[in-house]
């Protein structure tokens, strides 16, 4: 594996963002923001769940450490409760633990499984977590009861989770994808292969419960509609390439508010598109890093992306004493995630 | 008219930018399909529906949508199974009857691909030379919304949490670095083999008859039937198959013919049981069944795998599909026990002691 940005040291912050401040001493695994307030979560394979409180008046944004939290293995996962009051994180002891972090509460631990956890998310409709682990099995959760209200077997390893009341969809290990409807939870709504060829690395579900985004190591994003009759509008896009060097897609998140999409991968890039009009909105400049992931917060005014080290290299390129963790928190300008209508005939290439 | 008698390469890997002006000859494999639509017009239309976007997302190939909107309410590209879908069709007129010829065919795609195992090598061949991504420890399906050729998959995170919990065990990253290694080499060997004519033809017949492809096509036509005989289906057995799978038969086939070279690459998904991994993954199966011993939950599931190519005929597509059967559950199995799996002993190969039970009570 040829060594990551060796030949010059790159600007880890080409589209002057924001950063936020005392980031996490390893590489950040995930980050989420909470649904009422601007209160970021991350969670690092320091074994820590920290979180800031994010100030905006204009443009100026200031990031302040607010709390955290430790796991004794890397934290994987991260989810806020509906109410913004409470923090789910799931990681590699294979715990998920609740911290009611605004009440300033202790986190105790709410979920087991029987390998990491690596995807969570929290059904404000069901009152229940869900947990997706490498131990193939997906749970759910009251968090007041120590045992599994459901134990779901995945077809395999769960890699990526995404839930849109009521819609859920699982991606795992091998290409499955395991889609819920969770007015049924108990039983697989359908299962199919990825549309893409390679290792599914990410899942997100549209706002609107009609599909979902599968994005994979590939480069690639795949569009899917649940129903037969919209299985003509399925795509599939390129994205994050580099000549040949081909890159993973490590993030997707939808825009709360215009239904556009960001992707994040391990280029160092992060863009905007529009899966209606088929556009991208916005190509953002690569990072000196791979971004792991990244988030919108509750109204889209600003998107948050870690530029860290996610492993696509192996061991060999992995070096703690001189890595560095970045998040990074870009406002978006609203050409660059809001939707555009279908563009004209442009003519052959 | 396609001038040259050339196949052209674009359209056999899924879709040609140039479609109807293509100076290489479009024709899809799937001869029977045509009949879908009703008449020989429509392998004409082939062409028209490869909406390929080399370039990526965002260029808008106009001329080619206006001349295919020219057939009406064409359902586009849900035929081709290794198409790339990228259509500017989304505003179609009646998605009533197009949408119930869109799910056969789809689900025809799904059902009958590989019936000509030299195109499916050719994509193979074609999509490791033009789009290998970087990270190299992955599963592949030549086709898309078709199963895997090659499983196994680990994640960077997967790979990671292994490298922490080795490390956290005192070991120097220069031997996390080999294991890393090692791991790789082993996934490139099944890639390399993909692409070998006779390691095909197995995979090719392996969309055909798996069951789960059978059940993912049909849940393309009808996801309200499909969903609960899905749920009924794989999860039921394979947790009662457990024990049962630990020693089917089909897994040793498999370790004559591939060794211990998926161990590792299992092995390394597995943080929780790093206490064997700095032993060599290419070690004989002993150390490695011992290791998976440790991972109860874990490695019969590997088998659960297995099981679904097992129930196809082919011993030859478990080969292909599942190399992960090299998980020997038994610690006493040693030596050579791919004896066993023979159906056919040669003269002077008959062995003298009684089988290991894990073969007593396979088939």
């Amino acid at each position: 594996m040829s060594t990551f940005g060796t030949a010059t040291p790159g600007n880890p912050n080409p589209n002057n963002s924001i950063e936020v401040a005392q980031p996490p001493s390893d590489s950040v695994s995930s980050l989420s923001f909470s649904p009422k307030a601007n209160y970021l979560v991350a969670t690092s394979w320091d074994n820590q769940v920290r979180c800031w409180e994010i100030m905006r008046s204009g443009n100026a944004v200031g990031s302040t450490p607010k709390a955290s939290i430790s796991h004794d293995h890397p934290v994987l996962c991260s989810a806020w409760k509906d109410d913004g009051t409470t923090v789910f994180s799931g990681g590699c002891d294979k715990q998920a633990k609740m911290w009611p972090l605004l009440s300033g509460g202790q986190p105790m631990t709410v979920a087991m499984h029987d390998a990491p956890i690596k995807e969570l998310a929290w059904i404000p409709e069901m009152n229940l977590l869900v947990t997706g682990s490498w131990d193939k099995t997906m749970k759910y959760w009251d968090t007041r009861q120590p045992n599994a209200v459901h134990t779901q077997v995945l077809p395999d390893r769960c890699y990526a989770l995404t839930v849109r009341y009521p819609l859920m969809v699982v991606g795992t290990a091998d290409r499955s994808l395991v889609v819920f409807n969770l007015q049924n939870p108990q039983t697989e709504f359908k299962r199919i292969t990825s549309p893409l060829k390679y290792q599914t690395r990410c899942v997100a579900a549209f706002p609107d419960q009609q599909g979902f985004l599968v994005g994979s190591i590939e480069g690639r994003v795949g569009v899917h509609h649940l129903d037969d009759s919209q299985q003509s509008k399925n795509f599939t896009f390129k994205c994050h390439r580099d000549g040949t060097e081909i890159y993973s897609v490590n993030s997707l998140n939808f825009h709360p508010v215009h239904h556009t999409f960001a992707t994040a991968g391990s280029d160092g890039a992060f863009n905007f598109w529009d899966k209606d009009s088929k556009q991208r909105l916005k190509a953002m400049s690569r990072c000196s890093q791979p971004i792991p992931c990244s988030a919108f917060n509750n109204d889209g005014s600003i998107f948050a992306y870690s530029v860290c080290y996610d492993w696509s290299k192996g061991a060999e390129n992995h070096n703690p004493a001189s890595a560095k963790n970045y998040i990074f928190l870009h406002l978006p300008q609203e050409s660059e995630v809001k939707g555009k209508p279908r563009v004209g005939t442009s003519g052959r290439k | 008219m396609p001038i040259k008698k050339e196949l052209c390469k674009n359209y056999q890997r899924g879709s040609c930018q140039y479609g109807q002006r293509c100076k290489f000859l479009h024709v899809t494999q799937q001869q029977p399909k045509s009949n879908i639509f009703g008449g020989g017009a429509q392998s004409g239309s082939y062409g028209q529906q490869q909406k390929s976007n080399p370039y990526g997302f965002g260029v808008q190939n106009s001329s080619q949508s206006k001349g295919s909107t020219d057939y009406g309410s064409k359902p586009n590209n849900q035929f081709k199974p290794f198409e790339n879908k990228w259509t500017r069709f989304s505003p179609i007129p009646n998605t009533g009857a197009p949408s119930a010829r869109q799910s056969e065919n789809q689900t025809q795609a799904t059902n009958h691909k590989c019936t000509d195992p030299e195109s499916c090598r050719r994509i193979v061949v074609e999509d490791f030379e033009n789009e290998r991504p970087l990270w190299k420890l992955t599963c592949y399906g030549h086709l898309k919304n078709a199963p895997c050729d090659i499983i196994g998959d680990i994640s960077y995170e997967e790979l990671r949490a292994a490298a922490y919990d080795d490390a956290k065990r005192g070991l120097s990253l220069q031997s996390i670095v080999e294991r890393e290694r090692n791991l790789l080499s082993s996934k490139l060997v099944e890639f390399e083999n993909l692409c070998k004519p006779h390691a095909v033809a197995p995979s090719s017949t392996l969309p055909n008859q798996k069951p789960f492809s059978g059940t993912s096509s049909n849940a393309f036509s009808s996801f309200g039937q499909l969903g609960s005989s899905l749920n009924m289906g794989p999860p039921a057995p394979l947790n009662n198959g457990f024990g049962q799978l630990n020693s089917s038969a089909p897994s040793r086939q498999i370790s004559s013919a591939f060794g211990t070279k998926n161990m590792p690459s299992e092995n390394a998904g597995f943080s929780s049981n790093g206490a064997l991994r700095e032993s060599n993954p290419f070690s004989p199966s002993p150390s490695s069944a011992q290791f998976l011993r440790t991972t109860n939950n874990q490695s019969p599931i590997l088998s659960m795998g297995l099981d679904y190519t097992s129930n196809a005929n082919a011993p030859a597509q478990v080969a292909m599909g599942v190399q992960l059967a090299t998980n020997m559950q038994k610690e006493d199995i040693s030596g050579d026990v791919s004896i066993w799996s023979k159906n056919k002993w040669n003269p002077g190969e008959v062995p003298e002691e009684a089988p290991p039970d894990a073969f007593v009570d396979a088939v």
